[in-house]
Order: structure tokens, then C-alpha cells, then sequence
């Protein structure tokens, strides 16, 4: 099976190598895929990590995690269109991020360059609303649940997520709408490679490699974070130990939702268009990404997050772009089938 | 007035009943043991002193305070240690890791009893950067052991310490005991190795069907026939 996989491996390569030379496939079109596969991967691992830490220490899959991701994305941007658009517009119409039709992003000029301070505040409303409600969903739904198997708790999660999108449809309205404005990208060639890196691309990036390095050094040398790597491996051993469990689990939301937030926020401030739906459907990959990495381990959260956003991309050399996502999930199979429990299974590091 | 004051406890998981008017008692300083069949109770009492179990009937105190019904987390702060039986340390944390998880309630790591309990088991102290799961069995247990100790408690409770070790290692465990002990914390061990049990504590309990069968110092239980007979294999 190894010896297969890596036989397939060394030809896909071998066929790329061939394609480039052979122009079939320039440089810079394969910069181009790489490059979006890791914006993509980076934003997947992000949102990953959190539906990953909330596996390993309540023990559940939560299934509302992408309406978590949809939520702080909405209130993010209604932030941002409020601080840029106070004077242009009612702020009523800002909140609601121009549901009536009365209010276009290309009058508020909502981009890094364009209002670089309501963007940083909607990142942080973004991360501080997600975080909000994951608190209050913990303690009117989970919480109650303490002690009930993942199974229940998965399923309770489908109802809170489904309650949450409606929720977002009666507030924002159920069309999807430009709300970012995207500022020319910086282009250039280097060494016979056209490249061009999009400010927002470039912000995504920033933010998620300095969130993932700041939640493995709290993991790594916080008392919090031993506790919640303790805990993971050990509920009962944590509670006799003295570990406040109760206290340790809102932190986990806190870090977890607060992620998806802000991971949310920035999916949006790259892709320009934002939808009820969009965290629901991202879910799937998330899953995907975490499961493939090994579940409850954020390390494999974010390389499985990277794996499945560059085989998205990458296959595109091969296959046409309805099934660029098959092929993801397929890859995510075939490394199931040589490591069942992902590549990073038996470290859960929280 | 002794450490520990167990009184008439009803005591089970749930609905289920185990415990029926259990009196156990500690002094300060004593090795009291808690042997008898399986399925009499022994871990079930140790686990109801820890707040562990549902409380059905009772009162436990420790050191004057009435601690019955509380849940773990705050009975570790009256000064009680719990080291269960399975699963007794963080297998993906490393061993100085470990520890400091002992000492979680306190503000800072308190270097006096980490050095301590790195002088009363070396190798803790030599592995201390190890993933804890890597250790052997008998290295598992002492960490296990250390991380109880890690906020000096006035009486261990320790749930079969022998249990899962090579038979060389028993005695070795059994002497590390008593070295706690004789350094003034009080012990209350449940353990399936009645007889040796029985020769290293000051007093024993043998418990039947939940309930007190046999009280008396470590070797009147060892010459008891009627003792010897049903319950340590003549």
C-alpha cells in the first residue's frame, strides 16, 4: 500500500515536472495555484484549529462551528461598514450591511488600504462576537449536556447550527453581497515568474500564521494551555488533579470560537462576497482538513488545513474545476486509508 | 480527633448503592489500609472520601471540616492527595508537565516540593523533559505519586499502587510508601496485595459487601484465623 502510494505520488510529480517543461503548464500558473492553495489552506487550518481543540476537550464534533465562522464574519463586517461608512450612510443600513439594498461597499472603500482601521476593528469584533456567542450557546445548550455522550452533544450542535444561519438570514437577509473592496494586488516577475500577492491575500496570511504561532505558544507555555493539553488527555485525571474543568472549557471556547471568527472575517475580506451559508459550506473541508490531520490535534488541524487547500488548487494542472474538491476529499482518503487515525494521530496536543 | 472521620456513609454511582453505614477513621500521620474481596467496596470507599462518588447518607470530615458531598476539585484544597488506580498521569504532557499539573491550584510552582518529590524519586527528576506515556510502568506510578505529593498533602489516598507492576518492582513500591509515610503524610491505600498490605500499615480495614467486616492493627488482621481464612487465602 505504501509502495503504491508512493508510486503514484512520484508519477503526479514526475507528470508535473514533464508538464512544466514542456509548457503545458507555466510557472506562474503554478505559483498562482500553490499560492491560492496555501491563502485557502491557511484559512481552513484556522478555522480547523478550533473546531479541533473543542473536539479534544469536550469531546464532540461541533457541527455548529461554521455558523460560528458565518456569525463572526457578519458581525466583523458590520463593524467595519459602521466605522467606514458613518457620515456616507444610516447606520442602520451599516449594521445591517446594506440588506435594503440602499448601501454598495464600493461607496465605503472597506479594504486594508482604502480603511485600515475598521478592518482591524472588525477583526476583533469578528473574534470578541464568535467568542460571545459560543459562551452563550455553551451555557443555554452544551453545558446542560455536561455529561452526555458525542453523539448527543453532535446532534444538539446540528440544531444550534441550524438556528444560527436562520438567525443570520432574519437579521442580514439571505443574498449573498460584496461588502470588501479588493485593492490592486502587488505584481512582479521574479527569476521568469510572474507573481502577484493581493493585500488581502497578504493580510489573511499575517493573521493566521501569527494566531497559529500564538495559540501554540499559549498550548505550549501557559499554565492554561498545559491544562487544556491535560485535559484533553485526561478529564477525570484533570478534575482530581484540581484542573477548574468548567473554567477550562470557556477558555476553550474563547480560543476556539474567537479563531473561527476571525477566520471567518478574513475568508470574507479575501474573497470580497459574503453569504449566510458561507461557514456551513466551509465546514465541510474544515472537517475534512481536521480529520485528515489527525482529530484534536491542532498541529494536523493546520497541516491537514494546508494539504486540502493545495490539492483544491494544485489539481487544477489535471482535472477541470468541477472537481477540483473531489479530489481534495479523495486525497483526504487515500492518506485515511495509509494512516487511519491522520497524520498526526496519538499526539493530542490539544 | 482524628484527620479523617468517616461516619455511618451511604455511598454508590447514580441510583446503585455500594457504601451501606461505612465508618473509616485516620489520624494523623497513620497507614491504615482497606482490604476484603472484590466487589466489596474498597475503591468505591476511597473514591466517596474524594468526592468521587454519589453521596447517599454520612458525614465525612477531614481535620474538623465537613468536606461530604464536595466535589474533588475543592476537597484538594483542605489537603487531601488522590492517586487513582488507572490512567494516573498525562500520558502527552511531559513529566515536569505533569507536576506542575499537581500544583495547578497553586499561583506559582511551589520549588520546595517540586525539589522534594525530585528527591524522593531521582528519576523523575532525570526524565522530567519525557512525554510522561513513554515511562515504564513503575515510573509512571512514582510520577503519579509525585504529582499527588506536589502540594504536600496531610493524608494520600492511593488505589492499588501495586496494581499492573512487575513483581520486582512491588516491594519497591511498598518501600516508597512507607517512606512518605514515615515523612508524616498519612496514607489511606485500597489494595488487592492484602498480606503485604496488612505488614507495612499501622491499622486495616477489611471491607464486606460495602459494609465494615474487620478492624484492627496490620498484624491482629494477619493472625486472625477467621481473617486469614476468608479473606488472605489462609
Amino acid at each position: 500500500m505504501v509502495l503504491l502510494g508512493l508510486i503514484v505520488g512520484l508519477v503526479v510529480l514526475f507528470d508535473l515536472g514533464n508538464k512544466l517543461m514542456t509548457g503545458q503548464v507555466t510557472a506562474s500558473t503554478l505559483f498562482v495555484l500553490v499560492w491560492r492553495g496555501i491563502v485557502n489552506g491557511l484559512v481552513i487550518g484556522l478555522a480547523g484549529v478550533g473546531l479541533s481543540m473543542t473536539y479534544s476537550i469536550l469531546n464532540f464534533a461541533n457541527f455548529a462551528h461554521g455558523d460560528y465562522i458565518s456569525s463572526g464574519a457578519f458581525a466583523g463586517w458590520a463593524a467595519t461598514w459602521v466605522v467606514a461608512g458613518l457620515g456616507v450612510a444610516d447606520i442602520g443600513s451599516l449594521i445591517v450591511l446594506g440588506a435594503g439594498g440602499d448601501v454598495y461597499s464600493s461607496q465605503l472603500q472597506t479594504s486594508v488600504v482604502g480603511a485600515p482601521l475598521a478592518i482591524v476593528i472588525g477583526i476583533v469584533v469578528a473574534g470578541a462576537g464568535a467568542i460571545a456567542l459560543s459562551l452563550v450557546v455553551d451555557r443555554l445548550v452544551y453545558k446542560p449536556m455536561r455529561n452526555q455522550d458525542g453523539i448527543a452533544l453532535l446532534i444538539a450542535s446540528i440544531g444550534v447550527a441550524f438556528i444560527l444561519r436562520y438567525l443570520l438570514v432574519f437579521v442580514f437577509g439571505s443574498a449573498p453581497r460584496s461588502v470588501a473592496e479588493t485593492p490592486p494586488a502587488v505584481k512582479g516577475t521574479l527569476a521568469g515568474v510572474q507573481y502577484s500577492f493581493g493585500y488581502h491575500e497578504l493580510t489573511l496570511v499575517v493573521c493566521a500564521i501569527a494566531l497559529m504561532v500564538g495559540v501554540h505558544l499559549l498550548l505550549q507555555r501557559t499554565k492554561l494551555g498545559k491544562a487544556m493539553r491535560a485535559m484533553s488527555d485526561n478529564k477525570d485525571l484533570a478534575r482530581v488533579t484540581g484542573i477548574p474543568t468548567e473554567q477550562v472549557i470557556r477558555w476553550t471556547w474563547v480560543i476556539g470560537a474567537g479563531l473561527a471568527g476571525v477566520a471567518g472575517y478574513l475568508l470574507i475580506l479575501e474573497s470580497g462576497t459574503i453569504a449566510y451559508n458561507r461557514g456551513w459550506i466551509l465546514l465541510l473541508l474544515i472537517f475534512a482538513a481536521v480529520i485528515l490531520g489527525g482529530i484534536g490535534s491542532i498541529y494536523g488541524a493546520i497541516l491537514g488545513g494546508l494539504v486540502i487547500g493545495l490539492a483544491d488548487t494544485v489539481s487544477l494542472v489535471w482535472l477541470p474545476s468541477e472537481f477540483t474538491q473531489a479530489a481534495a476529499f479523495g486525497l483526504m482518503i487515500l492518506i485515511l486509508l495509509f494512516k487511519p487515525n491522520g497524520l498526526f494521530a496519538g499526539r493530542t496536543t490539544a | 480527633m482524628s484527620l479523617l472521620n468517616v461516619s455511618s456513609l451511604d455511598a454508590g454511582y447514580g441510583d446503585l448503592q455500594i457504601l451501606t453505614d461505612l465508618d473509616l477513621e485516620v489520624e494523623d500521620g497513620e497507614y491504615v489500609t482497606i482490604v476484603g474481596p472484590n466487589g466489596a467496596g474498597k475503591s468505591t470507599a476511597m473514591k466517596s472520601v474524594f468526592g468521587l462518588t454519589s453521596h447517599m447518607g454520612g458525614t465525612v470530615t477531614f481535620d474538623g471540616d465537613d468536606i461530604t458531598g464536595l466535589p474533588p476539585e475543592e476537597i484538594i484544597h483542605y489537603g487531601v492527595g488522590y492517586v487513582p488506580q488507572n490512567d494516573n498521569i498525562f500520558g502527552s504532557l511531559t513529566v515536569r508537565e505533569n507536576l506542575e499539573m499537581g500544583a495547578y491550584i497553586l499561583d506559582e510552582v511551589p520549588e520546595p516540593a517540586l525539589r522534594a518529590v525530585f528527591d524522593r524519586f531521582p528519576i523523575l527528576e532525570e526524565r522530567q523533559e519525557q512525554k510522561a506515556g513513554t515511562m515504564s510502568g513503575g515510573q509512571r506510578q512514582m510520577l503519579a505519586m509525585g504529582r499527588a505529593l506536589m502540594l504536600e498533602p496531610d493524608l494520600l489516598l492511593l488505589d492499588e499502587p501495586s496494581a499492573g507492576l512487575a513483581p520486582d518492582l512491588v516491594q519497591d513500591m511498598f518501600d516508597r510508601i512507607d517512606d512518605i509515610n514515615d515523612s508524616g503524610t498519612a496514607i489511606l491505600m485500597v489494595e488487592q496485595n492484602a498480606k503485604e498490605a496488612l505488614r507495612r500499615c499501622d491499622r486495616g480495614y477489611v471491607l464486606v459487601n460495602g459494609q465494615n467486616g474487620y478492624v484492627g492493627s496490620g498484624d491482629e488482621l494477619l493472625g486472625d484465623d477467621e481473617v486469614r481464612q476468608r479473606f488472605l487465602g489462609g
